[in-house]
This record gives structure tokens, sequence and C-alpha cells, in this order.
């Protein structure tokens, strides 16, 4: 168990340790590190008794199991405030918590001095009996005694707290005494209990210890939670001024935005370093260099508001800040930040407030000049922002704008926008538009027309605006062009028609896309290959037209990427699956992942394009007088061969029992479409041509399905087992009242409704890798108990381990990404024993890691811990640090360790290969939301912190060490660059089950989670094969062989 | 293209023969490949009072698959050795369209050469008789080779019921005899395998006890991944489930769970509580898919109820007959219906209970996903 520290000692070290904070390094040079007082803090005394065994508390906190001892408060101090009360009223989490507590302290009396529970025969069971709820049945001491519930609220919480009933029934089955070690659990609290608990309002405060007051005073509970996620420094210097007490009313502020606030030698350290103190002491009140005094005006000003501005810019790159902090841009951004309602209260949600602000300064892009870069022009932007509104404060600032004459003016509008808690204000429509814009080469920028077209339609058409970040070489005509198609296709009045024309519409331009994303369609061919794609939509207006269409612009896209425009549905699949590969493991991999694809257009038994296409060339044929071919008839069964499944309700069931809820009429249909009889008799041209337009549904599903397999999840169950899922993705919103925006990225439905016939999608195919993630993430069975799914999380960790792949890489690259993550840990590990060298360390993860996790892994740095240390940094992080190591002190590069070194000879002999550019291409993942684009990237930022709406996915989009860390297990065991095609996502899905967190911002949980698969993996405790060797001899065998062997080792565990 | 199919229950038995053409738009010339398996049926049988009938022949049996008469392979009753009636399938059985064998399906054994039918001389020479009023703690130890999981509903619709099921579960699994191996799986709004299939009673026993209660309930999301985690293994599977019946959270309808099980031969009993029984969709759903599957759906006023209820399962378990068959050819690649009757003299006043049907399911189905039944993946 680790001491606490001792706020004295503190405050001493504060002062010989004027340490910099991660935010305020704009100009600063090398980081002092803290002294090893700072790292050695030791107290009993500092220390709170929970009775009974840790693990047994945990549970019924809600607490991951796997934390720290120093977690325990204030993970209890966090779910006790966010779940522990409902309207001020005590929830079920809370009244269970303190029964067992009380149940806990009659065990720790039973135990006794010695904390063991001792049970020497039946006789004496009965007074343990009692506690826990259970009584004995039959005759105790007989083989068939079995422990049974008695009372049933102490027998929830015995089961519920873990207490080991199994083992004492066995002792008393088989006559023997029970032991069972029930000892205090003594756990660290921040400065000492009796500070926390002098808070309390409550009259016998005074008999209370902090367990007590934590469970029932959820305002202690926030400070506490606020004040744990401060640096020791900090929480130490404000604890002493201005005091618990006096922060006691701010703790919500404190809590959300208080993270980033740093204290050193007596002085706040602001963002935007010390040229920013006067600006900050002004819009405070306060002097930075009175800590405690700038602490409450920094949370009191404006109700919370100017400290939501300081956490934002706080978090932002030291280049950011200083910009952001110049004068007289400083003041004026924040005036316009908080002139919307500065009396909202920015604490009183759920989530933080104001994530497009935070969204907005990380990404800004500045041009030649300095100024703010403007997508288009100021007049262009001042159109958009009088476009049609609700928002009052839209309103204003589109009156203002008409004066503009200057970008950082615009600046300042995006600034107060973002106090709009909307996902499609003017502000969203700026982060996309700049994003597209930064990403075109200077001569490609967009044409304000572009911008114009593009900012008029963002509403409807946002999510489609991620293909062109994606590929910047689509120009302003290939852009305009989909625009107006996609108008077009949305004016279709037939409901059915239309929802279809979408369907297969998105369905190819997701073909294109992924085939552009794997490079199968050429950069020199992307805008051709685009136009020609989507012009045969333009002027749909009968099922006969959307079949043709829908074919002619597959067509088009397979000519584009194979040469063939006759390509089957297997090679096609095949195109999907990857590039062509020349090893034949690289073969094998491909084979394996077209052998996925399909495997889920079977499981949705979809009717294979082939069959579609022959029988309407067949149809067309006939249409022309000629006869029918012989295999017509047998094409034609085979739409007939699909059968819905099997009923559990009847209709009039289904009415009642899900109200509201989709029919499926799309599938539905289908099943009822037979063109054998016009095929035999054979019908008139006109009869003909409609049987052509009966095929179109199918059409649509297949190609959609095939979007739907590219990106299959791992461990998807639908997919295979809801054979209706791809048919009733809902284009059009037929199913569905009020879902108004049918181009944006789908939302679940009918979840939950066991008569409503399963859970579909409802919108685009815009962000389906995201979404099929969300669908199918519950799918992943957690291995620990008590754990759930990670929300917030796993569907972004899932989407990094299945849209990228990894064709290309090279052994090379493979090896490097392991050498940078080593050679970042050899730095750590140097840093321990050097000074100097643990400040320049320090001073390149701050850009990346929370004061707070710096501030831990600072300590153990200082103590000489490596393994902790180590503990503390994630792949990415030891990569980054290698990077900007290397790029900052290249001649030290190979100075550290042998991996430096090798680095350093790697690097020198294939400089492209292996540099950080391409290795963020290849092992960086896609941030969606934050980048506005499907492109990977290693970002080099600090974790988001959790927010709600559409920027939740930010915390996910956070995480980008995952791949990073598969790779190097892969170079570590040897497996060809191209098995991480498979390896990635099996290990997703692994690490998705292990993973044990306990609040929404667990990074830490992550890391423990990757490390358990890793070690399973090393371990050979996951089913995958070991490679290079089985490769090798496999490379070298006759075909046949290579298929058989392909297909056993295809198998489950157990089937082989 | 040419489809995989395959038919669940993969018992060892397994042979590749030439069977008819298929329709292959790509291809019109594909050899067809078909794997034949033994479909197998788990059927209780039963007078007007609910007893059961034991002692019957496999000539009092008549099986059709789609109306197309079935012979019977093989012939169990209750935990007595199976007896072999017919050794090998009919020519060109099943008349299911197969493509070349699926990677992932465990079917790749090469074509044996088909010896000639055998029929077994030895019949069972015994009366049928009425064995209901059997006390159920002595039938535990007749119920051999199945495999049984016990699905526990831990969602927050059962938390005030969460002990006395515990106790009921426990009971169940305690007599469950030596020879069943047995898994314990809980839900709420995810699986959690806390013991996977054992025949070690304590190891299920501390599984059943480390459960934690809480969350939404997706009961058919969690019952797929069960039903997948079951078709894996051979032998007789079952699945109860013990649940209060809401669902709030799953993604995938009753009617895909049911399929599956009835496609590999899964029979699923469902043991829920009195406010089930008043929620009319959760009794429709816990009726009609364990009748489908051949098992039955139990509503229990009380927890003593429930404990009768897991008797009732034990004794049903232990007087299922057991039967298989190749299937005849049949040109339906969907869903065939299966229709067991007794023949003979005053067979027709009794009551056959068994799955419905099964549906042609792709090879890698119930393989994909499912948990490694290796001691390695038990929960933590």
């Amino acid at each position: 168990m680790k001491p606490v520290l001792r706020p004295l000692t503190l405050l001493a070290a504060s002062i010989l340790c004027p340490c910099l904070c991660s935010w305020a390094q704009a100009g600063s040079a090398v980081r002092p590190t803290s002294s090893p007082s700072l790292a050695h803090p030791s107290s009993s005394e500092n220390t709170v008794v929970i009775p009974g065994p840790l693990r047994s508390f945990l549970r019924m906190a809600s607490i991951s199991q796997q934390i720290s001892p120093d977690d325990v408060l204030p993970l209890l101090a966090r779910n006790a405030y966010t779940v522990g009360y409902r309207a001020g009223v005590q929830t079920e989490y809370m009244n269970i918590l303190e029964r067992y507590l009380h149940q806990a302290r009659e065990l720790q009396m039973m135990a006794g001095s010695s904390g063991t529970i001792r049970v020497a025969n039946c006789a004496d069971a009965d007074p343990l009996l009692r506690i826990l709820g259970y009584r004995i049945r039959q005759a105790c001491g007989q083989k068939d005694a079995a422990l049974v519930t008695a009372d049933p609220e102490r027998a929830f919480l015995t089961i519920d707290s873990g207490f080991p009933l199994t083992i004492l029934e066995e002792a008393l089955q088989n006559g023997v005494p029970f032991t069972y070690s029930f000892p205090d659990s003594h756990v660290p609290v921040l400065f000492r209990e009796s500070d926390w608990v002098a808070l309390s309002g409550a009259k016998s405060r005074g008999s209370q210890s902090l367990i007590d007051v934590m469970l029932h005073e959820p305002a202690i509970d926030r400070l506490y939670w606020a004040f744990s996620q401060s640096d020791i420094e900090t929480r130490i210097a404000m604890e002493r001024s201005p005091g618990l007490r006096a922060l006691l009313p701010y703790a919500p502020v404190l809590d959300f935005y208080g993270t980033q606030i740093c204290i050193r030698g007596g002085r706040v350290m602001v963002p935007g370093g010390p040229s920013a103190e006067a600006g900050w002491r002004d819009l405070a009140g306060a002097s930075p260099k009175s800590p405690g005094d700038f602490v409450v005006h920094l949370l009191e000003q404006d109700n919370g508001w100017l400290a939501v501005y300081f956490d934002t810019v706080a978090r932002v790159s030291p280049t950011q800040q200083a910009y952001l902090t110049t004068a007289p841009r400083f003041k004026r951004l924040y005036s316009a930040f908080r002139e919307p309602d500065p009396h909202a209260n920015p604490a009183g949600a759920v989530f933080r407030k104001a994530p497009a602000l935070l969204m907005l300064f990380t990404r800004l892009q500045t041009g030649p000049d300095g100024e703010p870069r403007i997508p288009g022009n100021l007049e262009v932007w001042k159109q958009i922002l009088n476009q049609k509104t609700d928002s009052k404060v839209a309103h204003d600032w589109a009156r203002r704008s008409r004066h503009w004459d200057h970008p950082d003016q615009l600046l300042e509008g995006m600034a107060g926008l973002s106090r709009i808690d909307t996902d499609q204000g003017p502000l969203q429509i700026y982060l996309m538009l700049s994003e597209l814009d930064t990403v075109r080469a200077p001569e490609k920028r967009l044409t304000p027309e572009t911008v114009l077209l593009l900012g008029s339609k963002y509403t409807q058409l946002s999510s489609w605006y991620l293909i062109f970040s994606e590929f910047p070489d689509l120009n302003d005509a290939s852009i305009a062009r989909f625009v107006n198609v996609a108008d077009a296709v949305n004016g279709i009045s037939n409901a059915g028609l239309r929802g279809n024309a979408m369907g297969v519409f998105q369905a190819n331009l997701g073909i294109w896309q992924i085939l552009a994303r794997q490079a199968e369609i050429k950069g020199t061919n992307l805008n051709q290959s685009w136009l020609k794609a989507i012009e045969p939509f333009a002027g749909i207006g009968s099922s006969i037209q959307l079949f043709d269409a829908g074919q002619a612009s597959l067509k088009t896209v397979m000519v584009a990427a194979s040469g063939k425009a006759d390509l089957s549905q297997g090679e096609l699949i095949e195109l999907l699956a990857g590039p062509p590969q020349q090893s034949p493991e690289g073969q094998r991999m491909r084979q394996e992942m077209a052998g996925k694809i399909r495997a889920v257009l079977e499981d949705q038994r979809l009717v294979p394009l082939d069959t579609l296409f022959a029988l309407s060339d067949g149809l067309t044929r006939m249409s022309e007088g000629k006869p029918a071919s012989t295999n017509l008839i047998p094409l034609a069964n085979e739409l007939r061969e699909f059968e819905l499944p099997r009923p559990i309700f009847t209709s009039s069931e289904k009415t009642e029992w899900a109200p509201g809820v989709y029919a499926n009429r799309h599938a539905e249909l289908q099943v009822h479409v037979d063109i054998t009889k016009v095929i035999k008799t054979p019908g008139s041209r006109p009869q003909l041509e409609a049987a052509r337009g009966q095929l179109t549904p199918f059409l649509r599903d297949v190609l959609v399905g095939l979007n739907y397999a590219y990106y299959e999840p791992p461990g998807a169950q639908i997919l295979h087992n809801n054979p209706l899922f791809v048919r009733s993705h809902d284009f059009s919103g037929e199913t569905i009242m009020g879902v108004q925006e049918l181009w944006q990225a789908p939302e679940l439905f009918n979840q939950g409704s066991p008569a409503g016939g399963g859970a579909y999608l409802v919108g685009s195919l815009a962000q389906l890798p995201y979404v099929l993630a969300t669908t199918e993430e519950d799918f992943i069975a957690p291995k620990n108990v008590q754990a759930l799914i990670w929300k917030e999380v796993a569907a972004d960790l899932m989407v990094n381990a299945t849209l990228p792949r990894w064709w290309n890489v090279t052994r090379n690259e493979l090896h490097a990404v392991t050498l940078y993550q080593r050679s970042g840990e050899e730095l750590l590990t140097a840093s321990l024993t050097n000074k100097e060298l643990r400040g320049r360390v320090i001073n390149i993860l701050s850009e990346r890691i929370s004061p707070q996790r710096l501030g831990r892994l600072e300590q153990a740095l200082e103590a000489g811990d490596a393994a902790a240390s180590l503990s503390y940094v994630t792949p990415t992080d030891t990569f980054q640090l290698a990077a900007e190591f290397r790029r900052k002190f290249p001649q030290e590069a190979a100075s550290w360790g042998t991996a430096g070194k090798q680095l350093d000879t790697l690097t020198q002999q294939s400089p492209a290969e292996v540099s950080v550019q391409r290795l963020s291409r290849d092992f960086g993942t896609p941030h969606p939301v934050l980048a506005q684009t499907y492109g990977n990237e290693l970002l080099n930022l600090q974790p988001f912190p959790a927010f709600g709406g559409n920027s939740s996915r930010l915390l996910g989009e956070s995480w980008d060490s995952s791949n990073l860390y598969w790779a190097r297990l892969a170079d570590e065991k040897g497996y060809p660059p191209v098995m991480l095609n498979r390896l990635i996502p099996e290990l997703t899905r692994e690490m998705v089950a292990n993973i044990f967190a306990t609040d929404i911002e667990d990074w830490l949980a992550l890391v423990r989670a990757m490390k358990e698969t890793g070690e399973e993996f090393r371990q050979g405790k996951i089913g995958l094969p070991p490679v290079t060797e089985a490769e090798a001899s496999f490379a070298s065998q006759p075909v046949a062989v290579q298929q058989e062997q392909s297909q056993r080792s295809s198998a489950p565990a157990g089937q082989k | 293209m040419a489809k995989r199919y395959l038919f669940f229950f993969p018992i060892a038995i397994t042979f590749l023969s030439i069977g008819g053409s298929v329709t292959v738009a790509q291809d019109d010339t594909a050899n067809i490949r078909v794997n034949v398996d033994l479909v197998q049926l788990n059927v209780a049988v039963t007078d007007n009072k609910g007893n059961y009938v034991s002692g019957l022949a496999p000539e009092n049996f008549a099986i059709s698959e789609d109306k197309i008469p079935e012979r019977i392979s093989t012939f169990e009753e209750g935990n007595e050795p199976a007896r072999q009636l017919v050794q090998t399938p009919p020519e060109a059985a099943g008349g299911s369209k197969q493509a070349p064998p699926n990677p992932k399906s465990p079917k790749q054994s090469p074509k044996p050469s088909a010896p000639p039918p055998v029929v077994a001389t030895e019949v069972a020479d015994k009366g049928h008789s009425s064995v209901g009023g059997e006390d159920p703690a002595t039938l535990p130890a007749q119920i051999t080779g199945a495999n049984v999981f016990v699905l526990f509903d831990t969602s927050n619709y059962m938390y005030r019921g969460f002990v006395f099921a515990q106790d009921a579960i426990a009971d169940f699994v305690r007599s469950l005899g030596g020879a069943n191996k047995v898994a314990f799986y809980s839900y709420s709004r995810d699986l959690s395998r806390n013991s996977i299939l054992t025949s070690d009673r304590a190891q299920v026993l501390r599984g059943v006890r480390s459960t934690v209660a809480g969350d939404d309930a997706a009961l058919y999301n969690c019952l797929l991944l069960t039903v997948e985690d079951a078709a894996r293994l051979t032998g007789r599977k079952v699945i109860v489930v013990f649940s209060n019946g809401p669902d709030n959270a799953s993604l995938v309808p009753p009617e895909d769970v049911a399929e599956l099980a009835q496609s590999t031969g899964t029979i699923i009993y469902m043991i829920s509580t009195r406010e089930a029984e008043l929620e009319p969709i959760s009794t429709a759903v816990f009726e009609r898919m364990s009748k489908a599957t051949g098992g039955k759906a139990y509503f229990a006023r009380s927890w003593s109820d429930e404990k009768k209820a897991f008797a009732f399962i034990q004794e049903d378990l232990a007087h299922l007959y057991s039967l298989s068959y190749y299937p005849q050819p049949n040109p339906s690649t969907g869903w065939r219906t299966i229709t067991v009757k007794l023949v003979g003299k005053d067979m027709q006043k009794y009551h056959v209970r068994t799955r419905a049907g099964y549906r042609l399911q792709q090879a890698h189905a119930a393989a994909n996903n499912s948990a490694e039944l290796q001691p390695e993946s038990v929960t933590k």
C-alpha cells in the first residue's frame, strides 16, 4: 500500500522545486524535476479504514478490482456523487453499499483482533450464518448439507460482496473448520481523514469516518474527486490556500475544469506561460502569483466559464497556447466565449460544456501571415453564419458578422458559438471545412463557392464530407457533383424507390471509398472514377433505371480498381478484401479476408450480384425478342430461396407488443418476388422490364451487404445471425417518424424490443464502421465478473481494428514500431538516474499526458521505480517520446540504449520506410470527429475528457496505443506484417473483453487490458497460430496442401 | 455461387457423397460436395397426465422431414447405450447443396467407403409404461452425457429474487448426475461465462455464487451466445435459462435464437417467475421458444416452485429418447420441418415433444466467435 503525502513535506518541496506544468511551457526550456521528498511521502496516519477485505468493498462500490489502493477513495467519491443520489434521494446503489458496510462491521467484530473468521464446527456456524443471511439445510456434517437463504437482504450482500460461501458450505458438509481472513483494509486518504470529516455538515460528524461522510455528502465527494485529479503539488497548495472549505462551493467546477490547474513554486502556471500571466490576472481579477486567490477567482468568475476557458486553453499544444494568449486576441476570444450567457452553470449537467471550443483550439490552423486560416473567404462565412437558425446566439453573431473584415473576428465568432450545445452549427461547419481545406495542397484549396455549397448542405450531408478530407485529391467539381446528385436522389418522390436509390448510391460510393483507401483506385484516377460512379444516379425515375444506374456505377468502380468491368462477385470481393498480394502469406490472408466477407453475405442470405446481373441481361435479351436462356429459370429460383425467419409472434401480437415498430416491408416484398412466370410465359416487353425492376431491391441489399461485411467488427453476431439485418436498413426513414437527416450516420432502432423483429439501422451508410461497432460490441463477453463493455470506448477500439488495413506494411516498418516503443522505454529508464534527462523526458511527455498521470510518472521516476514508471505510460507515449526526443536531440538519439541505436541504424538504412510520418499513417487511427477524416494518424495530444453528444467520441478517439502495441507483439513473435489484418481485430476483441474500468476516463484500465491481452498472446492462450515457421513451410508446399492446411488452421479450437 | 450448408449436430460419423447439381450463377458445372450429418432428435413422450412414457422401441417412432420419411439411424432411451440401427446414410443423402468444405467446418473428413446398410437386429423388448411420479431425487444419476448450460439473469429485473434463484440453481447443479458437464453463465447487458463447461460441480457452484447483480437485460443476445457455445459440442446439449423475462437491451430477436437452437439441436428450457408470466411477451417467447426446441417453459410462483421446475427438467432429461437419422434427399435449402409420430397400437394417445425442424446453416455460423471451451477462458 502506498503511503500518502504529508502537506508540510510537500509545501517545502514545492518551494524547492518550481516545476512547470504540461500546458505552461510556451517558450520554456527544460523542465526541472520534483524533489525526492515529493516522491517518497510517507505517513501511516494518512489512511482510512474500510471494514473487511478490499475486494469485497470494491465489488459493492462498483469499483474495478484492478485499481491501486490510492484510487479507492477517489473512485468511491466519484461513484457516490454520480450514482449514489438522484434528485437528492439516495439510490439503491447507496442503500446496498451502506448495508454492506454494516454487515462487514459485524463480520469484523466476529473476526476480532486476529482479523480471521473461524468456525470450528457446525454448532459454531450459527452466528456467522445469521450475519450472512443463510441457514444450513439438512444435517450439518452430511454430504447433502447445503446453505440456503434465510434472510434475502443479507444473503444478497453476502453474494454480491463475494463472500466465499461455497467454501463455507463445503466445510460444513465435511465437518471441517472454516477460516476466512477478514481484515480491515487501509487505503490512502488525501491529506488527513479529519480534514474531510470536518467539512461535513452532519451533526454527528465527530463520530463519523470519512467513509460515512462519503456515503452521505455528495458535495464533499465531488471535491474529493476533483482534488484527486490534480497533481500532488497543486493539490497540496490548494489545500493550504484557499483550503478545502473555501473550495467546497466550487467543487463541481473544480471537478470538470480544474484538472489543468497547476501550482508550482507559489504561483499558478497559466496557459501561455509567463507572458500570459498578466492577461489571466486581468480576466480572473487575481494574480497567478497568489494561487489561492487566483484559483477561487478563476472558479468563480463568470459562474465558472473562465475556468472552462482556462481548462480548454491549457489542453492544447504550447504553440497553440502562445497563439491564443497573444494580446489582444486573448481577451477578445474570452470575451466572445463568455458573452452568450455568463450566468449559465457550466458544471450543472452530466458532461462538461463547450467541447467544440476545445476542438476549435486544438485543430486551429494559421496561415503564413499568422492569421487564422479561413476556408473560402470571410464573405462566404458571413453567408454561412446568416443561414437560417433558431439559436439566438447564432443570430447575434450573424448580425455582428456583417461588419467583419478580419479573420480573427471569425475566430472570435466561433469561440462564441462554441457555447451552443449542438452538433450542427456554423462552428461545426467551420471545423469540418477547415479540416477539408487544410489537407489540400495550397493550389487546391476549396473555392468560396464550394465552401458555401458544403456549408449550405452541412446539416444534410456532413457525414459524407469525411470522404473529401480522406481523399483531398477529390476536387471542387467532384465535391459539387456529389452534392447535386445526392440532392437529386433525395428528391425522388416515391419513398420505396428513394430508399433503394439512396442505398445503391451510397453502397457504391462505400465500395469506391474502400478501393480508393486501399489504393486499388489510383490517386490519378480518383476524380474521374468518382464522377463516373455518381453520375448514373443523377436522374433516377424508376426501379429499372435505378438497377441500370447501380450496375453502371459499380462497373465504373470495378474498372477503376481492376481495369475490368465484368468482375464476378467473387472477384469483387477479392478486390475489397485487399490489394493483390505477392507473398504466399499475403495471398492467404487476402483469401481469408475475402472469406469473411463472403460469410456475411451468405449469412445475410443475399442474392449474388452475378445472379442479378445475369437475370437482368437475360430479361433484357428477352425483351428484345430473343429466347430465354436455359439458365434463367434456375437463376430466377435463386431469388425465391430467401425465407423470413420462422415467426414466434403473430402479426396481431407484433402490432400489440411492438407498436410503431418497423414491419420489414422491404424484406417481405422480396419473399414474394417471383419472376419465373414472366420468363416461362414469356411476358410482354413491359412485363419483362417490370421484372427487371423487381431485381433492384436485391441489388441494393447485396451492395449494402458488401459494405456491412467489409466493416464487420470483431466478434460480430448480428451480421451472422439476423438474416434481416442488412435488408432492414432503412435509408428513407419510412419506418420511423421524426428522423430528419437520413444522409447522416445511421442510428440503431428497435433494441430491447423482443416482438419487434430485431435491431436495425436507420440513416445512411456514412460512419458505418463506427455504428456497426456500437451495434455489435455487447456481443463481446467481458472476462471479469462485474465488468461490462465500456461503451464510450469499445466501439472506437473496434473501428481502429477494422477500418485500417495493413497490406503494405514492411518488416522494417513493423520493427521500427517496436524500436520506437523500446527506445522510449529506454529513455524513461535512463531518466531514473539522470535528472537532466528526466527533465527533458517529462517535458516532452507533458504535451500528451494529463497532469495527474504525469505527476504519478514523475514520482515513480524520482523514486527510481522503473516498473511503476512504465505502468503510467502507453505505447503511444513511449513512441512519441522517442520520436520527439530524436527530433529535438538528434545527436543523442542513439545514446540511451540499444533500441535507440538499432533505430538509428534502421533509419539510416531505410529512412522513408521507417519515418514517423509513414508509421503514423500505417499505425495511427482514424479521428472522424476530431480530425473529420477516416485517414489514419497518430496525434500527439492529451487525451480528451468525456463529453456528451457527438463529442463523446473524442474520448475514444484519444486512444491510439493498441495498434502500435499489437504491431510490436507481431514483430516480437515474428509474424509477417500482413498477418496484422487478422491479429489486430482478434487481439482487440480480447482486449475489449479484458477491460475492467471504473470511471469514464480510466485510461489505465485500457493499458492494463491491452497488456493483459498481450501477455495472453505471448503465452499462447489466444488461439492464433505461431507464424514464422508455419508460414515458411506453408509457402513451400503444393497448393493443394496449402488449401487443406488453410482449412484446418481456420477451424476453431477443439475441432482440429 | 456455390453456397455452403451444414447440418448441425455434428456427430462423429460424417462423410461426403456426390449429390445433385446446383444452380450456380457463375459456375453451372461445379461439382457438388454434400456433407451429411446425423440429425439428432431428443424426443419426450408423455401421456395425458404429463407422465413420461418409457420403454418405446425404434419401430414405435416415425420420423419425416418435410413429409419425406426418414430412417432412424440410432436410438437411445434415457441413459441407455445408444443402438445403431442404420450405419450409413442414404445415397445422395440430404439433397442439400454443398460447397467445397468450409475451412471452419469441423467436417473435413474424407469420404469413407459406404458400407451396405445394416439394420439392427436387436430390438429392446420392453413394454411401455408411465413413469410419472418418480422421485426426482432418484433421477439425476440417470442423466448421463448431457452438456447442460445454465444461463442466469442477473439484470436489475432479477434483483429481488436473486438469492433464491441462486439457491435453486445451486440445488440443480448439485443434483445433476456425475456424468453431466455443466456450464454456468450469467447475463445482464453482457454475457459472463462464470464457469465454463466442466464436470467439477464445485467449480460450477463457485461460479453460481460469484455472480453480481445489476444492469440492463439482454436475454436474447446472451442466449444466442450460449447456443453458439453449445452448438460446438457433440452429445446432448441443453440450455436452462433462469430469467425474470423482460429484455430491454437485446439486438437479436428471439426468432433468430430459436432457429439457431433448433438448427443446432439445442434444447432450451426456460424457468421464469411470476413476473414473467404476467408479462405476455415473455410468456409467449418462453413457451414458444422452448417448445420449438423440444424443451419446456416453467413459470414459478415462488422460490420453491423454482426448485420444482429444476426437478422437472432433470426428470425430462432422464426420459428423453434420442433418435437420429440421415436425411433423405430433400430439395429444400431453407427451413426443414421435422415431424415425429408414434406408431403402433394405442400410441396415438401419447404426446410427442421434440424440435420443430431446422434450417440449413452456413458452416461457419456456429463456430464463429464462440467461447474457447478451454480452461484458460474461464472467468476471472
